[in-house]
């Protein structure tokens, strides 16, 4: 017996797959559009201005104070795109370019200085052969910050400067051919937008790949909080191994990678992952909501001092804590309920092979 | 518009099929579901299911075997149970139990004769030693008679050398113990490429230039070229090969594999399959989310496509199809220089690394 009620929905249904009315592919291309792209685009205009500080800097047109808050401008760009690392920046380890971390055995201090050592005259063409290890925002921060590097002093100045100038234009280059790839033709924003691609059979893989790497940053922020607290060194706080902490700008790339978090959530005009949830999950979306509230109101408090000053007293080191419990509990509504919730499987094998 | 156009519609549309397509090949591979239970599924490629059967354990590889339509799903390590399945049912045909002190890698072969099934297994009495059972099948059931030495530790894939008779055994040269995925020597690791007779003696062992690297998965061409794909135990920039080649009557060497690849592999692979007519080797580097295919015998790179928690992966006779532990199925034509991919209407996700396509 022929069921054309059946049969009609199961059209509907195929053809709802490849319509714009698809939630999941609006939601793809929304956020591709309104939150990915103009965070790639704010990270390519950081890095213009950093490779132009550096320049003014070196020539004496810009002081330090400056080429520092460029460096801050450049870190905090990179900061906010880290849960946003899908496509072209997150192929062919291009990531490690814009930042060495974690930096275990201050490899960057050991190997700037080796790197100098060996080469008088430093350019982008010497650098870019070089190992990532120099190239990035890490070795920049070196620079500009590290307390054995006077800049005051000419003869410092001018052994630094070329390497400086290097990697400014070397961030500047890499970010502007990352987001050439999002806007060429069939680039990432496309990808993002139409299906199926050669990247994406469907929407449905598109919102999962979104979700993973969200869920691979917050994962990462508690690492990048956890190990200076020395939860993984038996409660011994371990300073120097916080992102950016010559810097001391740690919380600050720890707030824009979690509001870059936060905008994959909420998307603008409401258009985010949060959008795909049922009426019915509407519970599961407000505990998400107040978890990413949480954790912000915590870490406000907590930017008003540097991760420095908090690691050196017990006061600080509690208040820590109790924003790294809450940044697990975003991590973990997006790792298992906002997953299931969506229908999305994160990294079977790849967390779990053999 | 007639039921019969509309249906045609469909299946053309979506690639529906409302019949199973007997004449595709079977996809048979162990699977999860969301609620984390494991299965033995057989499936035909244009996404009609043949089975999916539950069973207690998660499994890795499937054996088939060479005359009936059985196959062993063999459990992934460090698990005790493998099944025996019919492969026209899905039924359950046989639970091996390992033996105290036993437990299964996830690997076996069946000798051509269909009499005897190997599978590699560790001594957990002294982790890490490896092992291959031998199981003599009596016509319905698989009955364990006996033990040969893998000549390494931490034995995981073996494979027939074209002769049928001469083992190779890929040791991952790792320690673990019994109910444990924990790695026990992570500074003292052997992984070791071992060609083995079928009788147990040793012809070669060779091993790669990294002692972290561990080999562990294997394809064979019908020239008798070996391929393994390894996993990196040391740190995330060391420059590992992770897919190694021993051509007929050569050294085990490192495959031409450029930087920019090697890097995206995230010092870890999952399977890798060799298509011999083609002459082409594809690899899933899950942890990268990419997918590559080469050509065998120029090295030549042919894709490198991003393909998210990329699983298992053999040939077909237009080139290859892989499965995703989070997205859907990929089929690729490898006939023309541009090679076609192709989403299948297989279900997405879950799948475990490895996949065998019987025909």
């Amino acid at each position: 017996m022929f069921r054309p009620r059946f049969l009609l929905t199961g059209l509907a249904l195929v053809l709802g797959a490849c319509s714009p009315q698809d939630p999941q592919a609006q939601t793809s291309a929304a956020l591709a559009e309104q939150v990915l792209l103009p965070a790639y685009s704010r990270w390519a205009d950081a890095d213009r201005a950093l490779s132009s500080s550096a320049i003014a800097f070196c020539s004496g047109q810009e002081d330090l104070e400056k080429a520092r808050a460029a460096f801050f401008t450049a870190q905090k760009a990179w900061a906010e795109l880290q849960p946003l690392l899908i496509g072209p920046l997150a192929e062919n380890n291009t990531a490690w370019q814009v930042q060495f971390y974690p930096d275990k055995k201050n490899l960057v201090a050991r190997q700037v200085e080796q790197l100098l050592k060996t080469n008088s005259q430093i350019d982008k063409s010497t650098l870019d052969k070089a190992s990532v290890v120099v190239q990035g925002l890490t070795a920049y921060e070196y620079i500009l910050f590290d307390s054995n590097i006077e800049l005051a002093n000419a003869e410092q100045k001018a052994r630094y400067c070329p390497l400086l100038m290097a990697i400014g234009e070397h961030q500047q280059t890499l970010a502007q051919t990352i987001l050439a790839k999002w806007k060429e033709t069939d680039g990432m924003l496309a990808q993002l937008s139409k299906f199926p691609n050669q990247r994406y059979a469907d929407a449905q893989e598109a919102i999962a790949d979104l979700l993973r790497v969200q869920v691979t940053a917050l994962d990462s922020l508690k690492k990048k909080l956890g190990v200076p607290l020395g939860r993984q060194s038996k409660g011994i706080p371990q300073p120097f191994q916080a992102e950016a902490w010559r810097s001391e700008s740690s919380l600050l790339s720890i707030a824009a990678s979690l509001a870059g978090a936060q905008a994959l959530w909420n998307g603008v005009e409401g258009r985010g992952l949060r959008t795909l949830l049922p009426s019915e999950q509407k519970p599961l979306a407000e505990r998400i909501d107040s978890a990413y509230a949480d954790s912000k109101a915590r870490l406000d408090e907590l930017q008003q001092q540097s991760l420095q000053y908090w690691l050196a007293e017990p006061t600080g080191i509690a208040k820590l804590n109790a924003f790294y419990d809450s940044l697990n509990t975003v991590h973990r509504l997006h790792e298992s309920e906002l997953a299931k919730a969506l229908g999305i499987q994160l990294g079977f094998n790849a967390n779990d092979g053999d | 518009m007639p039921f019969s156009s509309l249906l045609h519609g469909l299946r053309r549309l979506g690639r529906w099929t409302l019949g199973p397509g007997q004449n595709e090949p079977l996809l048979l591979s162990a699977r999860d579901d969301v609620e984390g239970r494991h299965y033995a599924v057989g499936y035909r490629l244009d996404g009609s299911q043949v089975f999916m059967t539950p069973v207690p354990q998660r499994c890795h590889a499937i054996v088939t075997h060479p005359v009936e339509p059985l196959a062993v799903f063999v459990a992934r390590r460090p698990g005790t149970q493998s099944y025996l399945i019919d492969l026209r049912s899905g039924r359950l045909v046989q639970t091996l139990d390992s033996p105290r002190y036993r437990h299964f890698y996830g690997h076996g072969v069946f000798h051509g004769t269909g009499e005897w099934f190997y599978a590699t297994e560790n001594d957990t009495s002294d982790p890490g030693r490896g092992l291959l059972s031998c199981y003599r099948f009596d016509g319905s059931q698989l009955v364990r008679e006996g033990e040969l030495s893998t000549h390494g530790l931490g034995p995981h894939e073996v494979v027939w050398m074209p002769d049928g008779e001469t083992f190779v055994i890929a040791n991952g040269g790792i320690r673990t113990e019994a109910e444990s995925r924990v790695e026990m020597n992570l500074d003292a690791m052997e992984p070791s490429l071992v060609l083995m007779h079928r009788n147990g003696e040793l012809i070669s062992k060779e091993i790669l230039d990294l002692q972290m690297n561990s080999i562990r998965h294997l394809a064979i061409a019908e020239d008798g070229t070996v391929l393994a794909c390894q996993q990196y135990m040391g740190g995330s920039l060391d420059p590992a090969a992770l897919l190694g080649i021993k051509r007929p009557g050569q050294a085990f060497e490192a495959f031409p594999v450029a930087e920019a690849q090697r890097q995206a592999m995230a010092q870890y692979t999952a399977s890798v399959a060799v298509h011999s007519t083609l002459r082409l080797v594809a690899l899933t580097a899950p942890r990268g989310n990419r997918f590559f295919i080469w050509d065998l015998d120029s090295g030549g790179l042919r894709l490198d496509a991003p393909l998210p928690d990329c699983a298992g992966v053999g040939a077909v006779e237009d080139g290859f199809v892989v499965t995703s532990g989070q997205g859907r199925c990929r089929h690729y034509d490898c006939r023309q220089e541009k090679i076609a991919m192709r989403p299948l209407e297989l279900p997405a996700g879950l799948w475990d690394n490895h996949l065998l396509l019987h025909a």
